[in-house]
């Protein structure tokens, strides 16, 4: 049996200090769910563990023997090997070229072929799994590829192995078979360090669970006879939820009402109303189907069937010019990728969703683009000193402020927010929840998605909860706490 | 010393916005005093009219670019052009349907509207199979080329009536060149739709991240269309300008025209991965190139040479502005 001992490990980034003094330790022969809130420095600890980042403070040791990593190749070298969540390995290479990538039998100076896939069928024997090993990687299925990036990482013998939220694009059943692998993998003498979020798989594929919240070490808790409270009560600690300001005010007016929509295998039958002035959070674990059904509703993507009647319209087939004519607005998750064009100019940017107003006749008005451009600059604090720069010059926070600013210039009746605090700092998020809230009082309704169930409490009137596609219910943030919230969103199953 | 700085900066980041008409400027300088004949008006009205035929593509393919998309097939476009007015001119007078005088109008009109069907037609395979333009376009630069020599039997067809040289060849007032003029109305009419119309900020946003724009309530799959549709078009109308000036039709006409409008377009500082460029920037390339040629000829530099200097102009072009790039972005990191 092996030992990986973390020693009073501290780390800081300007500003925050993501590992406090961190002593933990992990063995071989079972699985160590490393589990925490966003921002509880489990990302930054698998980064020292496998050398992306140097700690500031402490050390690692193997077997009692000093660690010293120089970087993620020197950390390879001395047997930790790491399986990310985004995959690595490539389309067109077939299974055994992927595992055994620079690593081919050779004869002279070509690839011996034969050889090269007799022993990556050996690799898959050892592990009992069944793979076609001939099939290029593009034609498997999320969990087969998971598979294979784990056969791959086991070939290099490594004593520690990281594996980082292997499950979280995987549907339910994908799930199952990747454990089954899992469980394989225990046999070894190696140790599995397994990186998390859904708290219900702990107790199906975990021996231990040790928890950190920000950047301490706050327990470490044996699976067998344990209650999801327990984990909570480490994952959470005693946190203090703000809540939102007093005067917002609904109104009894309903703007928009979801009918039966539907996207299999994203989402099933959701239907909900809201209110003029009204804030809904919409809380669920990743995979809930909680971006596609925001997705699916502003017209983003095709749905298999659903209504939208907005402000009294009744929309057959949404689609986002339907949509944003009608009154919706959408700051997707991704605002670098499909919220912004990024060669543009911050005025150009702040325009896109407005070309109408802006360009009575078809020709643009210079006057009413820099009125319209100069208006949300000013309402939203945009930091720049000329807004014909590209929206490159411009920080994440105020990056995002153009997509809200882009949305606010089209006069929308309902915004819907997709994380709209990822990757935005304190200040920058606080100002964000302010924007929303100064929209509430001015009658516009807001559908918020985050996977910070703390912003959800604090932010909105109203939240609900989905669970692989489905409603499960709904709360008020006066009525919840943020354990029960979460042991909500994972599913009810408390023992 | 604090307004001395600024000065120089702002020096400095003109001469870099503006670097295009300095050089452009320089040379002609140069030519001025060393090219016999060049500063004369015959001769600046020939280099005008010489780009006439690239030139007016060119402004097409800016949008095209600029859209995030490419047109490989124009060269092809003008010859089938061509030979469509003359062919069809040919044979409504054959027919006794309408004398050559009149009957080009009605074939004109035909050019342009097969150009108009091929643009749709690449649009169409862009937007509902997805396919990249580069292929699409690569492989209708073919088609529309084998249509041109079938339509033809690979030979001139000379079936065109007197007036219609004027097009090609006239002169307005007996000295400005009649092509230079729809050069310079085609230039204005894009210069204005890129510039000052909604659909302009639509192309920008649509090749900067196509994503995004649809996102934001804008009709990418319309705005495709239509710039794969406009560079056709006015391939079509080089076709006919070009068909004026030798007064026939053939399948060989433009072939390989398609290097010389993206280079006058790169060259102009549009760049290849959408969003960005200026229709400005393209009535610089091609009066750039032209210049070049025309100082070329005036010292006698052979065709082949010519080649290679107007290859390696290209691959300058393209350096300076990447390097250029590279250069502002080190510079916001470094702040």
């Amino acid at each position: 049996m092996s030992v990986l001992t973390v020693k009073d490990i501290t780390k800081e980034f300007p500003g925050t200090t993501a590992l406090d003094a961190v002593s933990l330790s992990f063995e071989s022969g079972k699985v160590n769910a490393l589990i925490g809130k966003n921002g509880s420095g489990k990302s930054t600890l698998v980064k020292i563990i496998n050398g992306a980042y140097r700690p500031d403070h402490g050390s690692l040791e193997l077997d009692g023997k000093p660690l010293d990593i120089q970087d993620p190749s020197d950390a390879f070298g001395k047997g930790i090997a790491t399986v990310y969540q985004e995959m690595s390995l490539i389309p067109g290479l077939s299974v055994a070229e992927n595992i055994l990538i620079g690593r081919y039998e050779t004869r002279g100076a070509f690839v011996d072929w034969k050889r090269t896939y007799a022993k990556a069928q050996a690799l898959l024997d050892e592990m009992g799994i069944d793979l076609p090993l001939r099939e290029p990687v593009m034609n498997l299925n999320m969990w087969q590829c998971q598979v294979v990036e784990i056969v791959k990482a086991m070939s290099f013998r490594p004593k520690v192995i990281l594996l980082d939220e292997p499950t979280s694009a995987l549907a339910q059943q994908e799930t199952q078979m990747l454990f089954r692998l899992i469980r394989e993998l225990k046999k070894k003498d190696v140790i599995i360090i397994y990186i998390t979020h859904r708290l219900q798989e702990l107790w199906e594929i975990a021996d231990t669970s040790t928890v950190l919240l920000d950047g301490h070490f706050t327990g470490r808790v044996d699976m067998e006879g344990s209650k999801p409270s327990d984990i909570l009560k480490l994952m959470f600690g005693n946190v203090e939820t703000k809540s939102r300001p007093a005067d917002l005010e609904i109104s009894d007016e309903t703007v928009l009402e979801v009918k039966d929509f539907t996207r299999k295998p994203w989402f099933e039958d959701i239907s909900f109303t809201l209110k003029k002035g009204e804030i809904l959070g919409i809380a669920g674990m990743l995979g809930s189907g909680r971006t596609e059904l925001l997705r699916g509703i502003f017209g983003a993507d095709k749905v298999d069937s659903g209504t939208v009647v907005l402000d009294g319209v009744t929309i057959e087939r949404p689609s986002p010019r339907s949509m944003s004519k009608a009154g919706l607005a959408f700051t997707p998750e991704d605002r670098k990728s499909q919220g912004l064009v990024q060669v543009l100019s911050i005025r150009d940017n702040l325009c896109h969703a407005c070309l109408d107003a802006v360009s009575p006749g078809g020709f643009v008005d210079g006057k009413l683009v820099r009125d319209y451009s100069g208006r949300q600059v000013d309402a939203l604090s945009i930091k720049t000193t000329d807004d014909s720069l590209p929206m490159t010059s411009l920080s994440g926070g105020n990056q995002q402020k153009v997509v809200v600013g882009k949305w606010l210039n089209a006069c929308p009746k309902v915004i819907f927010f997709d994380e709209p605090s990822r990757g935005i700092d304190v200040g920058a998020k606080q100002q964000i929840f302010q924007i929303i809230w100064n929209q509430s009082r001015c009658g516009i309704s807001s559908v918020v998605v985050s996977s910070e169930l703390e912003e959800l409490l604090e932010v909105c009137h109203r939240i609900i909860i989905m669970r692989f596609g489905r409603f499960v219910g709904e709360v008020r943030p006066e009525d919840i706490t943020i354990e029960q919230l979460y042991s909500l969103c994972m599913g009810g199953e408390t023992r | 010393m604090k307004p001395a700085t600024t000065t120089k900066i702002d020096l400095s980041r003109l001469s870099k916005k503006y670097m295009l008409e300095i050089i452009l400027f320089c040379i002609v300088l140069a030519l001025v005093f060393t090219a016999p004949g060049f500063f004369t008006l015959a001769n600046i009205l020939n280099i005008l009219r010489n780009v006439t035929l690239s030139g007016v593509i060119s402004f097409g393919m800016t949008m095209v670019l600029i859209g995030g998309e490419i047109d490989l097939s124009v060269g092809s476009s003008i010859g089938l052009s061509a030979v469509l007015t003359a062919t069809i001119t040919g044979a409504l007078a054959k027919a006794g349907i309408m004398p050559m005088e009149t009957g080009v109008f009605v074939a004109m009109g035909c050019a342009i509207l097969v150009g108009l069907l091929i643009g749709l037609w690449n649009g169409f395979l862009r937007t509902r199979f997805n396919i990249p333009t580069f292929i699409i376009t690569l492989a209708m630069q073919n088609v529309v080329y084998g249509a041109a020599a079938l339509i033809s039997r690979g030979f001139p067809v000379t079936t065109l009536p007197d007036w219609y040289n004027w097009i090609g060849a006239g002169r307005l007032f007996g000295v400005f060149p009649v092509p230079a003029i729809w050069l310079l109305i085609v230039f204005a009419i894009v210069f204005v739709i890129m510039n000052l119309t909604r659909f302009g900020r639509e192309v920008y946003a649509v090749g900067g991240n196509p994503e995004s724009a649809r996102l934001s309530g804008i009709n990418v799959t319309k705005v495709k269309i239509i710039i794969m549709v406009a560079v056709q078009v006015l391939a079509a109308i080089a076709g006919i300008i070009l068909s004026g000036q030798v007064m026939s039709g053939s399948s060989t006409f433009g072939r390989g025209y398609e290097t010389d409008v993206i280079s006058a377009v790169i060259i102009g500082g549009t760049s290849l991965a959408g969003g960005v460029g200026k229709v400005w920037g393209t009535f610089m390339g091609i009066i750039f190139l032209g210049v070049i040629n025309n100082g070329m000829t005036l010292f006698g530099v052979g065709d082949f040479e010519k080649y290679i200097v107007r290859g390696f102009l290209i691959l300058f072009a393209v350096l300076f502005n990447t390097i250029q790039i590279q250069s502002l972005q080190k510079a916001r990191i470094s702040k």
